[in-house]
């Protein structure tokens, strides 16, 4: 073999793999970033760690050319805008973004649409129009929290609400639709209510403070990550336990495991998975692609109840959040179903 | 007459009495029947807080710009290290103990290293620290919650006579932290450097040695206190130190040690602490929103720190 043929033939391998590789997805040259403000609690790691295993195999797929995660130290709005700042001159052809505020930060991202770069915003939205949001109906995850109570308690009762972070969008939403939820059965009454911060620890302080001031509480309305607390402040002063709302972490589902194998205690879960951020990350992908996408998405809850509760907790990983991670086809649907 | 008198000059007095009042405003609610549960809940949780503020107290003691910022990192990573290290096995209780207690002795001399070899203030070491913890924290489980021990979670939630066991051995700490500070040599030395620093190197007491071994303190006392708090709640959270900055500062205030330092007590530490649980569970049990229940613990507060630094003031 000369060194010409060599040459012809490497040539015509390459002329034969061109339109190999032309019928890769047209946004295989394109960097996608992940800009998140926290990372500190196990929702935000499972977050982090979903994004992370589906965008490796979507960059070993060539589906993108790189989606790399940033997340601010100190979950201040300033600094997440000029981390967006630094993505824009890096050159990213999309931003994901988990934003510290709704607001603070639609210069930064005003800035981004204008240099040409894809927003998504998610979990944490930013209400600049530019932007897409892929957001969470919070207020339909309170109210479905009382539903769910109205039809296993049909008589009603007392109920204590622990809410999360004060001055949060989401806990003000959640809380709102809880309150619809029980203007519309009125058999119920909200006797106390916490801030539990989200946070297991901080829900059982709250909630053994005030517990000795509550008559008999019916069940107890919560916003994720306070469940568990909820149920430890509830066995250490001795009361019986309530009807706990969960929030799909896994020791709420554990506690829940436990209780249902001993007495048939049931409940049911419901949080945001997660993996919302790889939803996030194949709705950019196909804004990328050139679909037509509305501004305005829904993530669908991770809801548990009792007949799926073992399944759920086989697939949870010790420690963490009940998860589901999104295809490109999941996004499709997604898309496919926004009005 | 008299004793009453040289009860109201003592700083720490505020504190008990601001206790006291809320505690009694929030049992009358419901007629006194919340006493007991209400009592006991208090006691378990101030123990926790009052662990880290003896620390901070004695930091704050040393003199302007001492403070422990690292104390949250701190809580967080002990309780995770331990609480992994353990891994739920009961022989390896006191071993996970002994690596809690040994992250605190490692964090407080990688806070005095920096404040002294690089002669960074102690508000930006400290600070930069707990970033090197926190991050620690996270890369070591990624924020997994491991369970502790049956017999470490029972004990930590348990009592005796009524009286939760983490009370008691806050009890015993502040013994020892007491004794330390107004029985011992080292006591007059921390509280000779908090009044001045160079009259105090003059006098030939070792200051670089106990300001070292001041930080180390506090970071052992934040590190148990995070030990303790992560088996007494089922398990390691990476925010469950969050709370713990600003409550360890309000403590040594509100308790009535001297915010310029030199001058400090340790019953301060515990009236403050229980106050601090109470005024929440008091706003909450009125049913008070949460911005104005902010408000008034806010106003509420500076009451209590005014009263209590008028009377120093007046002595």
């Amino acid at each position: 073999m000369t060194f010409k043929t060599i040459l012809l033939a490497t040539a015509a391998m390459v002329s034969a793999a061109l339109p190999l590789s032309a019928a890769h997805a047209d946004t295989s040259g394109k960097k996608i970033a992940l800009s998140n403000n926290y990372a500190g609690n196990s929702w935000r790691q499972a977050m982090l760690t979903s994004w992370d295993k589906v965008t490796k195999e979507a960059v070993a797929a060539k589906t993108v050319a790189a989606a790399d995660a940033f997340t601010t130290s100190e979950n201040q709005a300033t600094e997440q805008a000029a981390q967006i700042q630094n993505m824009i001159l890096q050159g990213y052809d999309a931003i994901v973004l988990n934003a510290a505020s709704p607001t603070a930060l639609n210069g930064a991202v005003k800035a981004a649409c204008d240099a040409g770069i894809v927003v998504v915003s998610f979990d944490g939205i930013v209400n600049e129009p530019c932007a897409w949001r892929i957001a969470v109906n919070f207020k339909e995850m309170g109210r479905s929290q009382v539903e769910y109570l109205a039809k296993r308690m049909p008589e009603g009762g007392n109920l204590l609400e622990i809410r999360g972070l004060a001055g949060v969008f989401v806990d003000d939403e959640i809380s709102a639709g809880i309150h619809e939820g029980v203007a519309k059965y009125p058999q119920f009454k909200i006797v106390g209510s916490v801030h539990g911060d989200w946070a297991q620890d901080v829900a059982q302080k709250a909630v053994a403070g005030i517990l000795p001031s509550l008559p008999d509480v019916a069940a107890v309305v919560t916003q994720g990550g306070d469940g568990y607390g909820a149920a430890q402040a509830f066995e250490a002063a001795g009361r019986k336990t309530p009807l706990i709302i969960m929030g799909n972490r896994e020791d709420e589902l554990q506690w829940w495991k436990k209780q249902k194998d001993a007495n048939g205690y049931e409940t049911m879960s419901v949080s945001i998975a997660p993996g919302v951020s790889t939803l996030a990350f194949w709705v950019a992908q196909q804004i990328l692609d050139g679909k037509e996408v509305k501004k305005d998405l829904t993530v669908p809850f991770l809801r548990i109840d009792q007949g799926n509760l073992e399944d759920n907790l086989k697939n949870t990983q010790k420690g963490g959040v009940a998860n589901v991670e999104y295809s490109q086809a999941d996004a499709e649907k997604v898309i496919a179903g926004a009005k | 007459m008299k004793t009453l008198n040289t009860l109201l000059s003592r700083p720490w007095i505020w504190s008990w009495l601001a206790a006291l009042a809320t505690f009694a405003l929030t049992v009358i609610v419901t007629g006194g029947a919340s006493t007991f549960g209400l009592a006991q809940a208090t006691l378990t949780f101030a123990a926790f807080s009052v662990l880290v503020g003896l620390g901070q107290m004695l930091v704050i003691t040393l003199g302007p710009g001492n403070v422990d910022l690292s104390v949250p990192a701190t809580i967080t990573l002990s309780g995770t290290l331990a609480l992994k290290f353990m891994d739920t096995e009961p022989s390896l209780i006191l071993p996970g103990l002994l690596i809690a207690l040994g992250i605190g002795l490692l964090v407080g001399i990688g806070n005095y290293g920096l404040i002294k070899l690089l002669r960074i203030p102690p508000i930006i070491a400290t600070l930069s620290m707990s970033f090197l913890i926190q991050s620690l924290a996270i890369w070591s489980n990624r924020g997994l919650r491991i369970k502790p021990p049956d017999a470490l979670a029972t004990f930590s939630t348990g009592s005796i006579a009524g009286i939760p066991n983490m009370a008691i051995l806050a009890l015993v700490v502040s013994l020892v932290v007491w004794w330390l500070l107004d029985r011992s040599i080292c006591g007059r030395w921390i509280s000779a450097i908090g009044q001045s620093p160079f009259a105090a190197r003059m006098a030939g007491i070792p200051v670089d040695g106990t300001r070292f071994f001041t930080y180390v303190i506090c970071a052992v006392l934040a590190a148990l206190c995070g030990y303790l708090l992560a088996s007494f709640s089922g398990g390691a959270a990476l925010n469950m130190g969050a709370e713990y900055l600003l409550m360890s500062i309000a403590v040594v205030v509100i308790g009535g040690s001297a915010v310029a330092g030199g001058n400090s007590n340790v019953p301060g530490i515990w009236g403050a602490s229980l106050f601090m649980f109470l005024v929440v569970s008091m706003l909450n049990t009125y049913g008070f929103g949460a911005g104005l229940r902010l408000v008034l613990t806010g106003l509420i507060i500076i009451v209590v720190i005014i009263a209590a630094s008028r009377k120093t003031a007046d002595r």
